[in-house]
């Protein structure tokens, strides 16, 4: 059998990056295991990360040797993780749809091309500028301005009700992951935008709807799976967000946040943060709670990046079924 | 002189003559090109008109200028006036989106509204006047269907996406969406060019019942096509109007020698 051999070398460039994905999965998983074993199921839902007495001598418990009184649970950090990416979704999309349709509908020519320029050279801003920004300005208009204003229109619901605190927390967290996944958003639909067939929109416009009418029935629901496909693509990107999210968010530990200006802390920062006073644990277990944390990061990435698949396989099967 | 007012209408909203068209010096020019040279026509309610020639001459053109679709190409420019019921579609006082619900469109590839189901395409136009009324809906959409010779083949699939229909059937759909929201005239852009013959076959019988409620102005590069179906033929030629009149005339008698080269396939 003859096999062209640019096709060998294609096939085997193509098979580093599934190969890479699980040599990362099997790599982390087998540093991570004995805190596996350790912390069984509780770590996702205990409250307490307790290093223990790095002191005293180490007990082993489940077969594993740990520090006196260790206990590492996780469940603040993936709620800290999971709010704060919602908070950035729920303010990031309808902005970035709005940029998107600004960009296709309202300017044409070399404004569009310029700002779309600068839309795309936010995504390039590195996280430790915005984090610095958010530490600067937003942290002070959060305490100051935004928080205390929130709580006396919307104090009647419990979420924005209570302390607004220091400015530090979930509101702003929010807010900077917001700001860093808007140009991934808002470029990614700007493109589907264009692309939506000139006949499609001139048979909306030959049967009378206005312009703003076309983007409203006819657009914007044809790049339906390009906005799922989007805001998981900007959902990634904050759910994996570390420094600005570390900088913004106040740190929270063994507290789950009561409001939305409660101080909280992500997964992925919270590792960075920890990194260092895991690495005083004789037994090794805090750094290896710490590699279980990003094993439980990654799996909600890969989950989330799944079922944003299956959304848009499910879309497009059903336009194609359609046209066969 | 006067400014343009609006024909008697009776008022039980019977008007036969509905739908009379004539264009008078029309020009159209994309940038510095010039695409349309001063076109004159007129066109009788409720027939049928076939717009014939080769490519490139004018003709699809002309068919936008009358729903002015060319408003919305930036470097598209008309002169002249199109007269619509005596009035000029391009006078200050029309507003285009008021214009294209009076003038409807079927284009040459079927253009449903693929997130749609079949029932809401064919009363999107109805929607976007803002009529809400369920039941108001569902007849018209019934009525438009039935004009398109479309409602047996899809009455018990009206909630499914527009999308599964057959190309010929998305095609009615296209019509039974620009009737639903009774136009006066129906401009079609050679709406069977992308359908196998069947289809076209079965767009084609439906002409003739179209024109009891609209003015039909079809583009058509098929001669026999422009035969079988029209009461009246325009001959373009490099942006102008060669020749109309009575469609036996232009393919039988033609009065002007490209006309007859042409139809009788000569160039084209």
């Amino acid at each position: 059998m003859k096999f062209p051999r640019v096709q060998t070398v294609l096939t085997v460039i193509a098979a580093v990056i599934p190969l890479a994905l699980l040599a990362i999965l099997l790599f982390l998983g087998s540093y991570a295991w004995p805190a596996i074993r350790f912390n069984g199921l509780g770590f996702l839902f205990k409250l307490t990360w307790n290093l223990g007495n790095l002191y005293a001598n180490p007990v082993t418990v489940a077969g594993q040797v740990v520090p006196r009184g260790a206990q590492y649970g996780i469940l603040v950090f993936i709620a800290g993780t999971l709010l704060s990416s919602a908070i950035a979704l729920l303010l990031a999309v309808p902005l970035s749809i709005g940029i998107a349709v600004f960009l296709t509908e309202a300017v044409g020519g070399t404004l569009r091309e310029l700002l779309s320029f600068v839309v795309e050279l936010l995504a390039g801003v590195p996280s430790v500028v915005y984090g610095l920004w958010g530490y600067a300005v937003l942290i002070p208009l959060v305490a100051h301005q935004i928080g205390p204003f929130l709580r006396s229109a919307l104090g009647f619901l419990p979420v924005f009700a209570g302390s607004v605190g220091s400015g530090y927390g979930l509101l702003t967290a929010g807010l900077v992951l917001a700001l860093m996944v808007v140009p991934i958003i808002a470029s990614t639909l700007r493109d589907a935008l264009l692309h939506v067939p000139i006949p499609l929109k001139e048979g909306a416009y030959a049967l009378g709807a206005t312009h703003h009418e076309v983007v409203r029935e006819v657009m914007l629901p044809a790049v339906r799976s390009n906005l799922v496909a989007a805001s998981i693509l900007g959902l990634g990107r904050a759910l994996g967000e570390t420094m600005a999210v570390l900088m913004v968010s106040g740190g929270a530990l063994n507290y789950l946040p009561h409001n939305i200006y409660s101080p909280v802390t992500t997964m992925a920062a919270f590792i960075l943060s920890q990194l260092d006073s895991a690495l005083t644990d004789p037994t090794g277990m805090a750094v290896r709670s710490l590699a279980e944390i990003a094993v439980v990061l990654f799996l909600i990435s890969l989950l989330v990046n799944l079922v944003a698949r299956l959304l848009i396989w499910q879309t497009e099967r059903r336009s194609r079924v359609a046209h066969g | 002189m006067l400014a343009p007012s609006a024909p008697a209408i009776p008022a039980d909203g019977i008007q036969l003559d509905r739908g009379a068209l004539s264009a008078q010096h029309l020009q159209v020019f994309y940038g510095r090109k010039q695409a349309l040279f001063d076109v004159d026509i007129d066109l009788t309610p409720h027939t049928v008109n076939a717009l014939i020639g080769p490519s490139g001459c004018g003709k699809t053109t002309f068919l936008r200028a009358i729903n002015r679709l060319h408003d919305l190409t930036p470097e598209a420019r008309v002169e002249g006036k199109i007269l619509l019921d005596g009035i000029d579609i391009y006078d200050r006082s029309i507003d285009p989106v008021d214009l294209r619900r009076r003038v409807g469109m079927v284009f040459q590839k079927p253009n449903p509204f693929p997130t749609m189901s079949v029932v809401d395409n064919v009363t999107a136009g109805l929607r976007l006047t803002g009529v809400r009324h369920r039941g108001k809906l569902q007849e018209a959409a019934e009525r438009a269907l039935v004009q398109a010779a479309l409602w047996d083949e899809v009455k018990d699939r009206l909630r499914q996406p527009a999308l599964r229909l057959s190309g010929g059937q998305q095609q009615r759909l296209c019509i039974a969406r620009a009737l639903a929201v009774e136009p006066e005239v129906l401009l079609m852009d050679e709406p069977t060019s992308a359908l196998d013959p069947q289809s076209t076959a079965r767009i084609e019988d439906l002409l003739g019942s179209l024109k009891q409620q609209v003015t039909v102005i079809i583009v058509t590069h098929n001669m026999q096509q422009a035969a079988r179906i029209s009461d009246t033929t325009a001959f373009f030629l490099a942006g102008s109007l060669v020749e109309l009149g009575p469609t036996d005339a232009i393919f039988t008698n033609p009065s002007d020698p490209r006309t007859e080269a042409y139809v009788t396939g000569r160039f084209g």
